[in-house]
Formats: C-alpha cells, structure tokens, sequence
C-alpha cells in the first residue's frame, strides 16, 4: 500500500517497536483522538474538527501511500472512509493503558 | 469498619470501588479485596451501580462488544444482565437488566468517546494493584486466526530463488549464441584452409 518500489518484509522486532511507538503516541494524543471521534458523535456542532482532520488524513494518504491501489482508493473515497477512520480512532483509543501493547498487538493480528 | 474507597476516573467517565481488605491474607489497610459495592459514572447518564457479581459480567460485556465492534463483526453483545448493540458507527445502545423482580432495564446511549473512556477504567482497574479482581475473559482472549505473516527466518524459498535465477538466465544468454554459429559455413572454411 505503501508508495514504495521496494517490498520490505517487517520483522517482528521492528513490528513490536511500531506497536510500542503507537502505543505511547496514543496514549500522548489520547485528549485529540477522543475530541476527533466527539466531533463525529454531533457532527453538527461540531464539524469543523472532524472535517479537518478527514482533510489531513487524506493529504498524508496521497502523499505517502500508493494511489493507484485500490484498497488506497477506498481510504481516499469520503464517502467511505468514515468507519476506516471511526474504527481506527476506536482501536487507538483502547489501547491507552499499561497493558496497550498487549492489546494493540492481538488487534492487529485479529485484523 | 470503615470500609475503602478508591477511584478510577477518565475524562467523562469515573469507577468507584468500595471495598475492604482481607486481614486474612495480611493485606494492606488500603487495599480492596472484598467488593462490597461500585458505582460507574458517565457524564448526562444515570448511575450504574451493583454488587460484586455484577462488576465482572458488566466488564466483560464491554470488552467483548468493543473487540467486536473492532474486528467487523456484528457488534451485538446479549446476556441475562447487559444487552450492547450499536444503533449506528457512534451511538451504543447498552440495556441493564435489574436482577430485582418488577424493575424496567435501564437504557442508556453512549458515545464512541464514553465507550472508550468506560473501557479505560477498566483496564485501570484491571492493572490496579490495590484492588484485587478475577481477570477478564478479554485479558485471557487469544487471537484464532493470523492473517499476515512477519519474517521471522530467511525463508527458503529466498534463499535458492538468486542463485537459480543467474544460472538459468546465464544457460538463456549463451543458448542465443546458436544462432550465431553455422556448422557447415565452418566445414567450407577449414576446407579452404587444407585443400586436402
């Protein structure tokens, strides 16, 4: 998915690593992903914040990830994206406790 | 006996555990073993609260919803005291069941924002060494299923795929070279050369 030329194979140190960083940056952003997903509850009120930051997610995905992929074109797609994201803030957000890691870990290779 | 109190708060959501130690053990003053009662707060909801019996079911009912609510499954969760199901991607629907006779369940809406902040403190309370609580049917679930696999050797397959690749390319490159090379132009040349 990634714009690469090169397929990278992740070893399990360095997935391990990618789960930790996640973890504590998650639990450092917990206060803005949890505002992110309130935006989303009364989208009315509160638009702005959910529309911006659909607007960056979008931006960082074209600029790093494959467009011409179809699972890419999917996260593009606004209309659709919406329960990748939801899902995504929702997984993040459970994992903010000691035992993250552990948590983190299982929901990725239940993915 | 003045029984212990302890706290468990995130964001919207608070967790009170009331409680006293077991002497028995010789534990400390401050450390809850028995649960006598808890009492979970969500902002604009009312008060959930029950005895001990209930506490486990309620957490593992959470638990369970928000890992399927994760995976793309069906995110219902039915039981005899808590009913969780998603009404749509931000609103939970959670009904509470009164073990009591002639009490209506209780209906409450939540947020992805309260599901999360409820979920957090229990994990508070699960990783609190004060307070001493049966594990979770979350905490001992192992994935069934791996669906991508990480490099943990240098597989095979890797290992005899460059090595092969040059000797057949090589034994292609130098095949080509038959077309270059005419067997009876040759004889008509070494015959010019000895007459004889």
């Amino acid at each position: 998915m990634r714009k690469s030329f090169v397929k990278n194979k992740i070893r399990p140190k360095e997935f391990d690593a990618l789960i930790k960083i996640t973890v504590e940056m998650s639990k450092y952003l917990y206060p803005y992903i949890r505002e992110i997903l309130k935006s989303k509850e009364d989208i009315k009120e509160n638009s702005i914040i959910w529309n911006d930051f659909n607007k960056r997610f979008i931006e960082l995905i074209k600029e790093r990830f494959n467009v011409d992929s179809m699972r890419v074109q999917k996260l593009l797609n606004q209309a659709e994206n919406d329960e990748i994201i939801i899902k995504s803030l929702l997984t993040l957000s459970f994992c903010i406790s000691n035992q993250g890691f552990q948590k983190l870990k299982k929901f990725l290779y239940d993915f | 006996m003045i029984q212990n109190k302890l706290l468990f708060n995130q964001s919207s959501v608070s967790l009170e555990i009331i409680g006293l130690p077991d002497y028995s053990n010789n534990e400390n003053k401050d450390q809850i073993s028995i649960i006598s009662q808890w009492k979970l707060t969500i902002v604009d909801k009312p008060l959930i609260e029950g005895k001990i019996e209930h506490l486990g079911p309620i957490m593992n009912a959470f638990y369970i919803y928000s890992n399927l609510l994760i995976k793309n499954e069906v995110p219902i969760y039915e039981s005899k005291l808590i009913d969780i199901k998603a009404d749509n991607l931000y609103i939970h629907n959670i009904v509470l069941k009164s073990s009591k006779p002639n009490v209506k369940p209780l209906n409450i809406k939540i947020g992805n924002t309260s599901l999360s902040d409820t979920i957090n403190c229990f994990d508070q309370l699960n990783e609190s060494s004060k307070v001493s609580i049966k594990k979770s049917v979350e905490s001992n679930y192992i994935p069934k299923k791996v669906r991508f696999v990480l490099n943990n050797k240098v597989k095979f397959f890797d290992f005899i795929m460059p090595p092969f690749i040059a000797i057949f390319s090589l034994i292609l490159f130098s095949s080509s070279f038959i077309y270059f090379y005419n067997p009876l132009k040759d004889k008509e040349k070494n015959e010019l050369i000895n007459p004889e």
